[in-house]
């Protein structure tokens, strides 16, 4: 029988509601009972809803004001031009954020279209001249932090897009060197079966070298003239720069009149050893390790 | 609270002095100018007819959201008043008395439960009705993401659903609303721009609210925050009690959410364990054995006997080859001599 198979809650429920055996046949017979657990269905608990009761309500509540006074709009959303299924009121998710917003965004555009004439006409000002500073919802600080934060968030957009372009390129510049790697090959494999066709003596040509000759002289001439043009390489300079290279050596590092004046390295925060992380009086004593010339003195007689 | 003290001190001096000061120092550009934006009169010198105040306050245990949420209603709506945190969570009737004490007949109360929940009261303050809202996804004035301003104490356009329209608990709840939110023309402390947009929407059930900035006049907007979903739970006839007119049928409270994710986790990990013994079980358990079925043989038909043969020679033994492939080689190598000798004669 069905009965015994069914679960501890439909036993509980029989005990309950004091369903007879006979009965529960009844219920099989009839096809109610469904063959796996049968599970007592919770009748929702009836939600109340008393229509003419907030009827009533919002009557005696409605206070009876000129519409400047309330400035409420009841308004659809405005027609988007660019997506037409969004438009629909239902179409609407709640999960997707976008859509979500852009429907209240829209919604408070038709509002305002309404809305902005019919202030108008009642002469209520909509717009603040510019030269009208009053106290604002939110304070300059925090319009501040938020310009602050548009802005880097603008920068790390152009970073991320210039780091774009540069893997573009370097992609690009990858491609271009395996062609010009190929080609090279190419023109060697070229000219050695040249050079074996007339070592065989299948051809008794010679212009191939010639041509092959000037453009690789060519090439060696431009990267000749490029190397002189350049001057030394970055090592070399370098190191002119520090030993010295030509030129009168002699007084070059003795102070002239310009170089004593010169007071720009200077840093009084830093000067007499005011380092950055040592603050006032204790950092003086912590630097003054040297003690003083009578202890000195002290100290070396005492060590004879 | 000192705080709240020196609020409630406030809101009765300052009038005093806006009123001293509206005569003696009018406003130069009080006659219209021709001019597109002009300067209006300031707001003291109209008839301030509506006398709407609203009590914003909150029960004690209010997170610091909740906190900041409460604050910007008070800064975005100037014809609100404050208090000190309610002590009780009980006896919620004895608001009434409270506004009554304040002067106000509307009140927006904060109720927080378990240092997490909040929920919302709107009510009218003598005879009601009263709402009562879960707060959900509560976004304040203080966070960076909306990028809009305007005027502390401007008034709002309020823009509703149409769906508010379609349902006498909507129809009521927006009645509300904009009693509520909406601030009195020439209120003293509001400013004569209307330079913002309060959006009610319906989505999902709940009530969505928005705060946008108008920046152009063909309704460009940008948001100001701040934002939060009310999620209606019950409206009653009276002021915080009362019958109620309407019980929303998709509400679930927080708790309720919360047990259901709970034992849903709860009922996943059980299952997963015992998958894990029944795996176990299987590993260790002895292989049963099987017990001869004799239907196993019915088509089994006995193979013919053959005779036991027995080899009496010994088999032959093959040569032991080092070099597999020698004789191979070797033979190559003779067939190759014989064609060349073939060649040759």
């Amino acid at each position: 029988m069905r009965t015994s198979a069914s679960s501890r809650c439909f036993s509980q429920r029989q005990r309950d509601s004091s369903l007879s055996d006979s009965e529960l046949q009844e219920a099989f017979a009839r096809g109610a009972l469904k063959p796996g657990l049968n599970v007592v269905l919770e009748e929702q608990p009836k939600r109340r809803n008393d229509v003419a009761g907030l009827r009533q309500c919002l009557a005696e509540f409605k206070r009876q004001l000129a519409w400047v006074e309330r400035l409420d709009v009841t308004s659809g959303q405005v027609a988007d031009p660019t997506s037409q299924s969004a438009s629909d009121k239902d179409a609407v998710d709640a999960e997707n954020d976008f859509q979500r917003e852009m429907s209240f965004y829209r919604q408070a555009q038709a509002a305002v279209l309404e809305a902005l004439p019919k202030l108008r006409k009642l002469q209520v000002p909509t717009r603040r001249p510019d030269d009208y500073f009053a106290e604002m919802a939110k304070s300059d600080q925090q319009m501040q932090k938020i310009r602050q934060k548009l802005k880097s968030k603008q920068e790390a957009m152009e970073r991320s897009e210039k780091a774009k372009q540069l893997r573009a390129m370097r992609k690009y510049g990858k491609k271009v060197q395996t062609e010009i790697l190929q080609r090279r090959q190419k023109e060697k494999k070229n000219m050695l079966n040249a050079v074996k066709k007339y070592q065989k003596g299948l051809s008794d040509k010679l212009d191939f070298l010639d041509e092959e000759q000037t453009s690789s002289q060519g090439n060696k001439k431009g990267s000749a003239s490029q190397r002189i043009k350049k001057g030394p390489n970055a090592k070399r300079r370098y190191k002119n720069q520090k030993f010295g290279f030509g030129g009168k050596k002699k007084g070059s590092k003795w102070n002239t009149k310009e170089s004593f004046n010169d007071v720009s390295s200077f840093r009084s925060k830093v000067a007499h050893n005011k380092g950055p992380g040592k603050a006032g009086k204790g950092g003086k004593k912590a630097l003054n390790k040297r003690p003083g010339k009578r202890a000195r003195q002290k100290m070396k007689s005492r060590a004879r | 609270m000192a705080a709240g003290k020196r609020q409630r001190e406030g809101p009765t001096v300052r009038p005093r002095k806006r009123a001293k000061k509206a005569p003696s120092a009018p406003e130069p550009d009080a006659t219209p100018a021709p001019e597109e934006y002009s300067i209006p009169p300031p707001v003291s010198q109209g008839k301030w007819k509506n006398k709407e105040r609203v009590l914003i306050f909150s029960s004690r245990g209010i997170n610091f959201r909740a906190r900041h949420l409460m604050q910007d209603l008070r800064t975005l709506m100037p014809h609100s008043k404050a208090d000190t945190k309610m002590d009780r969570k009980d006896q919620l009737f004895v608001i009434n008395e409270v506004c009554e004490m304040k002067n106000c007949n509307k009140c927006i109360f904060f109720e927080a439960k378990k240092k997490q929940d909040l929920y919302m009261w709107l009510s009218n303050i003598p005879q009601g009705p009263s709402a009562k809202f879960l707060v959900q996804n509560v976004h304040t004035l203080a966070e960076l993401k909306m990028t809009g301003n305007c005027l502390r104490g401007s008034r709002p356009l309020l823009s509703f659903d149409p769906a508010f329209d379609k349902e006498p608990h909507y129809a009521l709840l927006k009645e509300l609303f904009i009693q509520i939110f909406s601030t009195p023309q020439y209120h003293p402390k509001s400013q004569p721009f209307v330079d913002h947009v309060f959006t009610f929407t319906i989505t999902d059930e709940r009530i969505w609210f928005r705060n946008y900035q108008i920046i152009e006049e063909d309704a460009s907007l940008v948001e100001i925050g701040p934002r939060f979903v009310l999620n209606l739970i019950k409206i009653f006839q009276g002021s915080f009690g009362g019958p109620t007119l309407y019980e929303n049928p998709h509400y679930q409270s927080p708790n309720m959410h919360r047990r259901l994710i709970r034992l849903s986790v709860a009922a996943k990990f059980r299952e997963k364990q015992q998958v894990k013994e029944v795996q176990k079980l299987k590993k260790t358990g002895s292989k049963v054995l099987m017990e001869e079925d004799p239907t196993e043989v019915v088509f089994e038909t006995p193979a013919e006997e053959k005779p036991v043969e027995i080899q009496l020679v010994k088999p032959e033994s093959k040569p032991i080859v080092k070099d597999k492939k020698k004789l191979r080689k070797i033979q190559r190598k003779k067939q190759k001599k014989l064609f060349r000798t073939e060649a040759s004669a």
